[in-house]
């Protein structure tokens, strides 16, 4: 028995606690159950096509790997990034300001709702607390015809696409930019809500008799407070609106403007049969954006969210 | 710098139910160029309300005030040129020392980076937290981030300051030093002040003059001592001074009053004072009881009493007497005495009340129609 490892009376194997013996064998099996579908998929990418059989896709790719030079296989990889590039860039062009966008107007609707008071601003919140809970699917015919029939987005589009880099397909990455926003909005209003009740209010007086404006309060005081809450909303925002299918099927429908998710939807199927190993490279190309984001910005996640 | 007068200044607010309460009732006090006044009174009687009504953070229902003879209801806090030191500091966190102190500045005034700095150099000065101007307020401890919420109150050089309850989260001792250094960094500025507090030794310290607030109306303005020795009436009585005035409530027969414990003959002024009545409240403070060993009556106004309890302060005992221990309901009062007098509980005494340093109170309303004899210009040679 010891009792310089354990506590006292406490059984040990090699001077561990069984407890923590358990303890790790439990994370090892939990670190192994999110890890493997990763590894498998990353294992299947670099398999010639001409060698995949589907059988033991997590293990290394045996011999022989592309036929006749022994390397591992680049050919699936190359793939992916010929068949999502165009959706790559659209995604970003479509993530980047929407994210920026629907946190910076949530932290303004925030902070002019709850920091600075005035009549009806709580039927107001309640109209923003509504819109969390209108369903997606409800609002697809109606998010056609707004952007196709009722708003002549793309005729006041034409003029802007003479400007270098912009393209005349780049009005539906438009309208989904603010379709997002929008849609975005009531969740990040209630996230820096959240954040703002625990401001002191005196300090916001503070500042009011300091000779500062609504406006100065909300840039030199408000906004560098937020900063923690803006890497949640961001994080969350960016992973929303990467990952989302349903706006962009209905909105962008097909051409040159398709994000990312729809080009994966049909990459690598054919009726031939279906290219495993470019599936498996595509779905992990498309899903590097959202995880370089939470490696960036997770510590000041954690931050904020514990704040 | 400029005087404030507040003029029949009502706040009320409306609750959802739709009730009507009224938090501060028609207050008026003429706040002159350079005064120190405390408004002091217990918690909720209105007085952090008056206070943010000045500041303009609150509207005022009726009423007005006025800033160098000109309204300002209507204006909002930012041109009102009036500083405020909250009770909680109110630091912005994610800047320095240094730019909380400037902010004000910056927002307030067409100054220049250049006398910006300077001036916020010379008030750090003064309060002594040059060291401090790169910290920010989270690596400051309570008594500095005090100076700092100071300094930046200071530093806009406003036509009057407003202070809310800004020594109560300070310990005893930072609180002490801090009373003085405020009454002396005050005097040195000659800024109209307008300070709040529920402690009446702060009250009774600092100020010019205080003003008693209790349910939002005005009990009593005067100076420390008018107010200590000739209260208004019984709230006034019994709030400043510490420990409490003793009150007792006694039936007037003829030229004595009486309660089942004691009698006690009045002077001929006082029976005048008191004439019609057949009730009144007598009050009289701990420190005018004397107290000597027992041994016979000399005169009407002494009583043989029990000591009940004896809470030591060093400087002087608190003793709780009572006229009768073996009672259910004694009648106690309390009396200080030397620190240096040996008495401890259960001892018999006898208790003095000179006839010159009662009070009698009108028992329903509470109104003084009686006080101590007490001559302001002789005040300072009362208290010596």
């Amino acid at each position: 028995m010891s009792t310089e490892t354990g506590r006292a009376g406490e059984r040990t194997l090699f001077g561990h606690s069984w407890r923590r013996i358990v303890l790790y064998l439990v994370l090892i099996g939990m670190g192994a159950f999110y890890l493997i579908p990763i590894e498998t998929g990353l294992m299947t990418s670099i398999i010639s096509p001409e060698t995949y059989s589907g059988n033991f896709p997590y293990l290394p790719p045996l011999e022989p790997l592309v036929p006749g030079t022994g390397e591992l296989s680049i050919e699936p990889w190359r793939g992916a990034i010929d068949g999502l590039g165009q959706g790559l860039v659209n995604s970003v062009i479509l993530v980047v300001p929407a994210t920026i966008l629907s946190g910076l107007l949530g932290s303004m609707a925030a902070f002019g709702l709850t920091t600075i008071s005035w009549r009806g601003q709580i039927g107001i919140y309640i109209l923003f607390v509504a819109g969390i809970f209108i369903p997606y699917q409800a609002v697809l015919v109606p998010l056609t015809q707004f952007w196709y029939n009722v708003v002549p987005l793309r005729a006041a589009f034409e003029p802007l696409a003479a400007l270098p880099l912009v393209e005349t397909y780049h009005w539906k990455l438009l309208a989904l930019i603010i379709t997002h926003t929008a849609y975005g909005l009531p969740i990040c209003t209630l996230l820096f809500r959240a954040h703002y009740k625990k401001l002191s209010d005196e300090m916001v007086e503070a500042a009011q008799l300091d000779g500062a404006s609504v406006a100065t309060i909300y840039r030199r005081i408000i906004l560098p407070l937020s900063i923690p809450m803006f890497a949640v909303v961001f994080i969350y925002q960016f992973t929303q609106i990467w990952n989302d299918l349903l706006f962009a099927l209905t909105i962008v429908q097909f051409g040159d403007a398709a994000v990312v998710t729809q080009d994966l939807v049909g990459i690598g199927v054919s009726q031939s049969g279906t290219n495993f190993p470019l599936r498996m490279a595509a779905a992990l190309l498309a899903a590097l954006p959202t995880l370089l984001v939470y490696i960036f910005f997770g510590d000041k996640f954690a931050k904020g969210v514990a704040a | 710098m400029a005087e404030l007068t507040l003029d029949d200044v009502t706040k009320v607010f409306t609750e959802d139910d739709g009730n009507e309460i009224t938090a501060v009732d028609e207050v008026s006090v003429d706040i002159e160029d350079g005064e120190f006044l405390v408004l002091v009174g217990p918690s909720g009687c209105g007085k952090s309300t008056t206070l943010r009504m000045i500041a303009g953070l609150e509207t005022i229902t009726t009423g007005e005030i006025r800033l160098a003879g000109r309204r300002i209801n209507e204006k909002p806090p930012a041109e009102r040129d009036i500083a405020m030191v909250f009770q909680s500091y109110a630091l912005y966190p994610h800047m320095t020392v240094q730019q909380n102190m400037s902010f004000g500045l910056e927002e307030s005034t067409e100054m220049n980076d250049d006398e910006i700095e300077s001036k916020v150099a010379d008030t750090a000065e003064l309060m002594e937290i040059k060291e401090l101007l790169d910290r920010k307020p989270s690596d400051l401890s309570g008594g500095q981030q005090q100076r700092v919420a100071l300094g930046r109150a200071i530093v806009r050089a406003p036509e009057a300051f407003l202070m809310d309850e800004p020594l109560s989260n300070l310990d005893a001792k930072l609180r002490a030093t801090m009373r003085t250094e405020l009454q002396r960094i005050q005097d040195d500025l000659d800024v109209t002040t307008v300070y709040v507090t529920h402690d009446q030794t702060e009250a009774m310290t600092m100020g010019d003059r205080i003003a008693i607030l209790n349910d939002g109306i005005l009990q009593q303005v005067g100076t420390p001592l008018e107010c200590y020795h000739t209260p208004n009436n019984r709230f006034v009585a019994g709030f400043i001074g510490d420990p409490s005035m003793n009150f007792f409530e006694m039936d007037v027969d003829g030229e004595t009053l009486v309660i089942d414990r004691f009698e006690y003959p009045l002077k001929p002024a006082q029976q005048e004072a008191i004439s019609g009545r057949s009730d009144v409240v007598f009050g009289i403070r701990p420190e005018d009881i004397r107290i000597k060993e027992p041994g016979g009556l000399s005169d009407n106004y002494q009583f043989e009493v029990t000591v009940d309890v004896v809470e030591p302060r060093g400087d002087e005992n608190t003793i709780h007497l009572t006229f009768d221990r073996s009672v259910d309901d004694p009648v106690t009062f309390t009396a200080t005495v030397s620190g240096l007098r040996n008495i401890s509980a259960g001892d018999e005494v006898v208790a003095t009340f000179p006839p010159d340093s009662i009070h009698l109170f009108d028992t329903d309303s509470g109104v003084a129609v009686h006080n101590r004899t007490f001559d302001s210009e002789d005040a300072t040679h009362q208290v010596l």
